[in-house]
């Protein structure tokens, strides 16, 4: 084995253009397919849990806030819209429906608080069935007045460094809190959203230049539904905006909905963009490969006039290509984590607030298919061709390698 | 010794070699000519493992070559013949030493500190023992082929098979090859030769190949049919 990796290595010295060529090619449609295959991923996933992560059925809002209350929802766009207090008793009448609650939205976010948009949410930690069984582990102590809940990416969109930091004070409209806990990453506008007492975001709108008019106490921005066992959210849905005046309403499932059709066609669009890479990266390899044997058949005669048989020509050229594909293969995986790395601020960007990075398990097992997808590559792509020239004898293949 | 029995090759429906029968005894020197597509290359290939023949046999040392597996008749290409082409065949990202020692790799083996030192006084023979690790590039055509000569020789193979190799050489450098060729079957290998240089008929026996068929040289004959130099 060492005279044919000895041999393999002056190949590529004396065929340095064409091995780079051939690398380059794969590197990138590894990395393309790794990005395609991590990111649409990630795309699903938000979509699959968008639904879990929510804890209510059904949301109520007030009827010209709908698309204000979606977008909000899904990527935790500062907003404010307010109906009467009332509403949550009128909902609750509604059959079908087994618990509500309320938050108020306040439009804090346009000072100078903060790196990117943050959207603070007024609830009431008695009622609440949304946030609170998210963090009643963490939470010892009932959460006081100047104590807030934050999203996963809120310290980071506050003070640009992405840490961890329970008990670390932060200033919002002037006031001074003290994070009491931060919740787990959910890929929604919750992870840009800061969670504070309902009393509290009520007196926040007080001597406010933001809120010229405050928010009052019988004003509520959403009502949040949990229906009944066997109850189906659409009808209970449908009954409520028949029911309650002035309100729309849109479930969990028709969020996701949203959240997937916002998506799927990006989902579309790169595991297109990575299979056609992936395409022309096999094609071009294949071709390079084929071609490098065929270039090569009169050296290969020779070095079977000199005394190697077709097993040692045959192992030589799948050496070659394996190593080429292999090395291009982990390089171009390399080069994907390095991207999604890099280029981490920039993809949430592009995609929104709403992608959760897959488990490093996925990536793991991405890169190892993709490696080993690069590597079967190689070995066909050299060993087809080999079998094809090695039919030839030895001076055949010489005097063909010669014309 | 080499037996050569009722070979016969067709190419594209051309016949080749037509009922070949020679006996090339040891140690000899043997020179195969003749026309231009006369069939020389292709006996000499088919003597060297390296063009199956239709029908007949190559005897080397009792060995029916062509009854011998890939594998075998690889291994005996390797240990037994030495060859030496008329085109460059040198790999060009080797220096010469290493060239010298390729068949060795290629037998799958691991040159050892002797095979090195047999590849240099092969190198020192040819007169290229200053050059061991120069590049082909950086050396003439005529000392390709001397390198391409201590290469043929470094498994000590018993012959030496070598086609046109002085083809593309200038007068005096095709003089030096041939005096090369000629120390080495006075060493004792054999060597069969597809040459058109008649100047060096000297050397040994002689055979024209004219339409697959093969004779003792003649060369009032051959001179009459305007042989090709």
């Amino acid at each position: 084995m060492r005279h044919i990796l000895f041999l393999v290595k002056q190949h590529f010295k004396r065929k340095k253009f064409r091995t780079c060529v051939l690398l380059c090619s794969i590197i990138v449609a590894c990395a393309t397919l790794f990005l395609a295959l991590v990111l649409s991923r990630g795309i699903q996933s938000t979509i699959a849990t968008t639904q879990e992560r929510l804890g209510a059925d059904i949301v109520v809002v007030p009827r010209d806030a709908r698309i204000e209350a979606q977008a909000a929802l899904i990527s935790g766009d500062p907003t404010s819209f307010y109906m009467p207090a009332s509403i949550e008793e009128k909902v609750g009448n509604v059959p079908g429906v087994q618990q509500t609650c309320t938050q108020v939205y306040l439009r804090s976010l346009d000072s100078p608080c903060c790196i990117a948009p943050i959207a603070m949410v007024g609830f009431d930690p008695a009622k609440d069935f949304t946030i609170v069984p998210w963090v009643l582990k963490q939470l010892r102590n009932p959460l006081r007045e100047n104590m807030i809940i934050i999203g996963a990416k809120v310290i980071s969109a506050v003070v640009g460094t992405p840490t961890k930091a329970i008990g670390q004070r932060l200033n919002f409209m002037g006031k001074p809190f003290t994070v009491a806990t931060i919740l787990e990453p959910t890929g929604l506008g919750a992870d840009y959203t800061v969670f504070l007492p309902m009393d509290t975001a009520y007196r926040l709108t007080q001597n406010t230049p933001l809120y010229p008019t405050p928010v009052k106490k019988d004003q509520i921005s959403t009502v949040l539904v949990k229906v009944a066992k066997g109850a189906n959210p659409e009808t209970v849905a449908q009954d409520i905006q028949r029911t309650v005046p002035d309100v729309a309403t849109f479930t969990v499932s028709q969020l996701a909905k949203s959240v997937g059709q916002h998506l799927q066609s990006l989902v579309h669009a790169l595991m297109i963009a990575g299979s056609v890479f992936c395409v022309l990266a096999i094609l071009l390899s294949g071709t390079l490969f084929s071609l490098s044997v065929r270039q090569r058949m009169r050296e290969f005669g020779l070095f079977r006039a000199m005394g190697a048989n077709r097993g040692f020509i045959s192992r030589l050229i799948v050496l070659e290509s394996a190593i080429i594909a292999g090395l291009g293969g982990l390089a171009g995986v390399g080069a994907g984590i390095g991207i999604t790395w890099l280029c981490e601020d920039a993809i949430l960007e592009t995609i929104g607030n709403l992608y959760t990075w897959p488990s490093n398990a996925y990536f793991a097992i991405v890169g190892a298919v993709i490696v080993a997808t690069s590597l079967a590559t190689g070995i066909l792509g050299g060993g087809i061709p080999a079998r094809r020239i090695l039919k030839y004898d030895p001076y055949e293949a010489i005097r063909q390698g010669n014309t | 010794m080499v037996h050569v029995s009722e070979v016969s090759k067709i190419y594209k429906g051309h016949v080749v070699l037509n009922n070949i029968d020679l006996t090339i005894e040891d140690k000899s020197f043997v020179i195969l000519t003749g026309r231009s597509g006369g069939g020389k290359t292709t006996l000499l290939s088919v003597i060297g493992g390296l063009t199956k023949p239709d029908k007949g046999s190559v005897i080397i040392d009792d060995v029916d070559i062509w009854q011998l597996s890939e594998p075998a008749l690889a291994e005996l290409r390797n240990r037994k013949l030495g060859f030496v082409f008329q085109f460059p065949s040198l790999l060009p990202t080797l220096n010469l030493l290493d060239n010298v020692l390729l068949p060795i790799a290629l037998g799958g083996r691991t040159p050892c500190i002797e095979d090195k030192e047999y590849a240099e006084s092969l190198l020192e023979m040819v007169n290229l023992s200053d050059t061991l690790h120069l590049y082909p590039s950086q050396i003439s055509g005529g000392q390709q082929r001397r390198v391409a000569i201590a290469r043929s020789l470094i498994n000590h193979p018993s012959i030496i098979l070598t086609d046109e190799p002085t083809g593309d050489l200038d007068e005096r450098t095709e003089a030096e090859i041939m005096h090369l060729f000629h120390t080495v079957n006075e060493d004792g290998k054999t060597v069969i030769m597809v040459t058109h240089a008649l100047d060096y008929l000297k050397y040994g026996q002689a055979f024209t190949l004219k339409n697959g068929r093969i004779s003792s040289y003649d060369a009032q004959e051959v001179s009459a049919n305007s042989v090709s130099l």
